[in-house]
């Protein structure tokens, strides 16, 4: 169900925790993300070019003998960009807007590591009897870059960001 | 011919490929504009490329290794088109590999003359400029927010609430905060009487804020908006932190912006200079490999075509060479090659029908000489012709069954080579060798010689051969056995002269012995016993002679008159028995007789049969002098799909005498003192009146042997 993993180098980011509880009626994910920029990255980041990750999220019912199901199919985008006049680096979400301001790298990288209480369910769409599974990848958006960067970032393991997906079951 | 359309070595589906690639690569060179909606599908469009570019590498490999296996098999056409192929290959390289290297050159240089130290420097020194400008705006805002904090200076709460309405008034801020040592909101104002909740400073400010007690920097607020945020602390009782909020003015930030941008930018083409360089090259590279690969493929597909003709010829010509005519070529073009083809074509038709023509003339002449050959096999002569050095070239059925000798030995052998082969045959074989050597003209000459089956006598005539030019270049011999023909003259001779005999002789003796009885009836009487004993003895010396003669008179009517009287069939063997037992009782005389299983079974004449047996035993019997070994042997034998009962009668007496052999068979020849010598030439009437043979075996070196061939009766029964 899930895309194979990718190569996962000394470079990519990586799932320390994740967790999705149930709070209220509601479930919701909780977890802690490492990014290890490579030199290039952080090189290319100082020259203003804007980085994007998509935290991929995903929940899925398991199936015995068909494939599994997915219930939830969401991400989260975040942009990251360095401001040469102001000397800072300004994280986005892509998806509700919201704009961050950092006057360094390590803590608008904090930003995006964490996820807390991000909805994803109610609770009476799970069935008591089924079992679910968590899954969550962050991924580097490759196609994001600068045209002439594409083809390198495919090639050049500096540029191999994204993590695999971490999956886990769902404690009810 | 003019006026047929020429086809181009380009098909449609050729054009469409290159169309394709023209797109593909067109597309690729549009994304590489950063403002393209084509480029989110530059990777998509550089991974189809590639992909194209790997699928005609194999097209051109899968071609390459064909050529390859074609010339070394060395196929029709195979050779011309590596040529073909190489020579537009090296065409074609040699100016896009120079372009190519030209290309490369000017798009590094041009991209490199982008940037340079004085830009570089100008785009830091505006930056720079931009942050002292905001640098010095915030020192002032700074400055000027501390003087304000003097007038709140032991300000009572509900005082405080008042004054910084016209504190935030009078400084030109756009929001003023009066907060507590632990974040607490202890005033506030703003420009927006809607925002209830002022901006509040985040961990970071408060952590800078307690170490240092004052904090000023400029924070983006929304997207396009910069703002001055000043924070100092307030000297109170219990200190207190006033932080005012200035804007920068919409023309200062868009100058700042417009130069953050600008710096942006140019340091990011720097950053991406050695990438936008390999981006450029990948895909000058890739146009150039497709065009080139496209354009080696399509010279295959085209030089394909163009050869194919000449394949077929290459192919028609080995056809013909090989002796197949009919080979019609395919007219696939309508240019020169086609005409090429086109005349190729006629020429084998043309070579085909002669080639045909030929044949039937050759078809006739072998049916004319097989006709010819039939007739000659089948005549009652022998025909053999020679070549200039006298070896026989052919000869007929008939000289083979003349002379006794195989096929096989006849032909490509002179007559003297076959004389050592066969050296009964030496004498006539010399007389031919030497006529035919020494005739200028058309001869003929009658041969006899001794042959197997007794003697043969040849009429031969001769006729040399020469050529147009006059050169000897052969001879012809024709030959017929006329043995038959000579023995049946002097037959005719014998029997007439016999039937004379008879005639004239036999009449007067009668007479004569009546005469001499009645002289001595009449005389002897009256003359003296002297005279009396002369007559008597002269009478009846007279009457015996007579008697002699009348007996002679009878052999030789009974040699006239005509054998064969009654035919009947005869078994051989019980008949020679019969004979046989008649002379059992001579004392002194041995017989052998050896019949062969089987019905020996003849038709004809069972007295003359009979008398032709008692004729060969009296024979015999004279010629061993009555002591001795007579052998009687029957056996059948095949001789020209006939069969034949053979007799053989041998003694062992002292033989006939050489000269004697050829003439045995004919009246008046005998060896004896008595007889009238016409005992073997009524045998051989009676056999020859039989349709056999007799000869005398000349092998047999003891005693006499004859041997009688009469046809077996072809009723098995008697």
């Amino acid at each position: 169900m899930l895309p194979f993993s990718g190569y996962t180098g000394e470079f990519a980011a990586e799932v320390k925790r994740a967790e999705i509880t149930l709070q209220g009626d509601i479930y919701v994910l909780s977890a802690d993300i490492v990014y290890r920029l490579s030199d290039k990255a952080k090189e290319a980041l100082q020259s203003g070019v804007p980085l994007f990750w998509d935290i991929q999220v995903r929940l899925l019912q398991h199936r015995d003998v068909l494939w599994n199901k997915m219930l939830v199919d969401t991400a989260i985008r975040y942009r990251i960009q360095y401001h040469a006049l102001l000397n800072m680096y300004r994280v986005r979400n892509e998806v509700d807007g919201e704009v961050y301001n950092f006057s360094t790298l390590p803590a608008a990288l904090d930003l995006m590591s964490t996820i807390s209480d991000f909805p994803l369910i109610e609770e009476t769409e799970l069935a008591s009897e089924n079992q679910y599974l968590g899954a969550l990848r962050v991924s580097f958006d490759r196609e994001a870059l600068p045209l002439p960067l594409r083809p390198v970032a495919y090639i050049d393991p500096q540029w191999y960001l994204s993590s695999d997906w971490t999956l886990w079951p769902l404690k009810k | 011919m003019a006026t047929e359309k020429i086809k181009f070595p380009f098909n449609l589906s050729v054009l469409i490929l290159f169309g394709l690639i023209l797109l593909s690569l067109q597309l690729m060179s549009s994304a590489t504009q950063e403002s393209s909606e084509l480029s989110a599908m530059y990777s998509w469009l550089l991974l189809v490329n590639a992909l194209g570019s790997v699928v005609l590498l194999i097209l051109v490999g899968a071609n390459i290794y064909t050529l390859i296996q074609h010339t070394k098999r060395r196929e029709a056409g195979s050779r011309l088109t590596t040529r073909m192929v190489s020579l537009f290959v090296v065409l074609a390289l040699a100016p896009a590999v120079i372009v190519f290297y030209f290309s490369m050159q000017f798009l590094h240089q041009g991209i490199d003359s982008w940037f340079n130290v004085e830009i570089d420097r100008a785009m830091e020194d505006a930056l720079e400029l931009s942050q002292a400008s905001l640098d010095q705006r915030m020192r002032w805002h700074l400055k000027q927010t501390q003087q304000l904090t003097e007038k709140l200076e032991d300000s009572s709460e509900s005082l405080v609430t008042l004054e910084i309405e016209n504190l935030r008034e009078q400084s030109g801020a756009s929001e003023m905060t009066l907060f507590s040592r632990q974040g607490r909101i202890i005033a506030s104002s703003s420009i927006n009487p809607g925002d209830i909740l002022p901006s509040l400073p985040d961990e970071h400010i408060w952590l800078q804020l307690r170490q240092n007690a004052e904090y000023v920097a400029v924070a983006p607020i929304h997207e396009e908006e910069l703002m001055i945020r000043v924070i100092v602390t307030v000297k109170a009782q219990e200190p207190q932190y006033l932080q005012a909020l200035y804007p920068v003015p919409v023309r200062i930030a868009d100058l700042a912006d417009s130069v953050e941008f600008a710096f942006v930018r140019y340091q990011e083409m720097n950053f991406l200079r050695d990438s936008l360089k390999m981006s450029f090259s990948l895909a000058l590279s890739l146009v150039l490999f497709m065009s080139l690969l496209a354009a080696i493929w399509v010279a295959f597909i085209s030089i394909r075509n163009i050869i194919a003709p000449v394949k077929e010829l290459v192919k028609g010509t080995q056809a013909v060479a090989s002796g197949h005519y009919d080979q019609q070529l395919p007219v696939i073009a309508q240019d020169d090659l086609g005409f090429l083809v086109k005349s190729f074509n006629d020429m084998t038709h043309r070579i085909a029908v002669a080639r045909d023509e030929t044949r039937q003339a050759g078809f006739e002449v072998e049916n004319q000489r097989a006709y010819l050959e039939t007739i000659l096999a089948n005549l009652t002569a022998g025909v053999i012709s020679f070549d200039e050095l006298y070896k026989i070239r052919t000869a007929n059925q008939a000289a083979y069954r003349i002379f006794h000798i195989h096929v096989n030995q006849f032909i490509g052998r002179t007559l003297l080579e076959l004389i050592e082969s066969y050296s009964e045959l030496a004498e006539p074989l010399k007389s031919i060798q030497r006529l035919l050597e020494q005739a200028d003209d058309i001869w003929q000459q009658r041969i006899a010689f001794l042959g197997p089956n007794g003697r043969q006598e040849l009429l031969c005539r001769g006729t040399p051969l020469f050529s147009q030019e006059g050169q000897r270049v052969g001879a012809v011999v024709v030959f017929d056995d006329v043995t038959d023909l000579i023995q049946a003259q002097k037959n005719a001779a014998w029997g007439e002269v016999a039937r004379r005999l008879a005639h004239e002789i036999k009449n007067p003796l009668t007479p004569i012995q009546l005469s001499a009885e009645r002289l001595q009836h009449k005389l002897s009487d009256k003359l003296e016993p002297a005279d009396a004993g002369i007559l008597q003895r002269s009478t009846r010396t007279i009457i015996q002679q007579v008697e002699a003669m009348k007996e002679m008179v009878d052999d030789f009517s009974e040699y006239a008159k005509p054998s064969k009287k009654q035919t009947v069939d005869i078994d051989l063997s019980s008949l020679v028995q019969e004979v046989l037992a008649l002379y059992a009782l001579k004392s002194g005389v041995k017989f052998k007789a050896d019949y062969e299983a089987g019905f020996l079974i003849i038709n004809g004449d069972p007295v003359s049969i009979r008398q032709v047996l008692h004729n060969l035993i009296k024979n015999a019997l004279e010629a061993i002098d009555a002591h001795g070994l007579i052998e009687i042997t029957l056996h059948k034998v095949q001789k020209n799909n006939t069969d034949f009962i053979e007799i053989a009668l041998y003694d062992n007496g002292p033989g006939i005498k050489d000269e004697q052999i050829e003439k045995i068979f004919e009246p008046y020849v005998t060896t004896k003192a008595k007889g009238t010598g016409l005992g073997l030439a009524i045998v051989k009437k009676i056999i020859e009146e039989h349709g056999g043979a007799i000869w005398i075996d000349t092998n047999r070196k003891v005693g006499a042997g004859f041997i009688i061939q009469l046809p077996a009766s072809n009723s098995k029964q008697l």
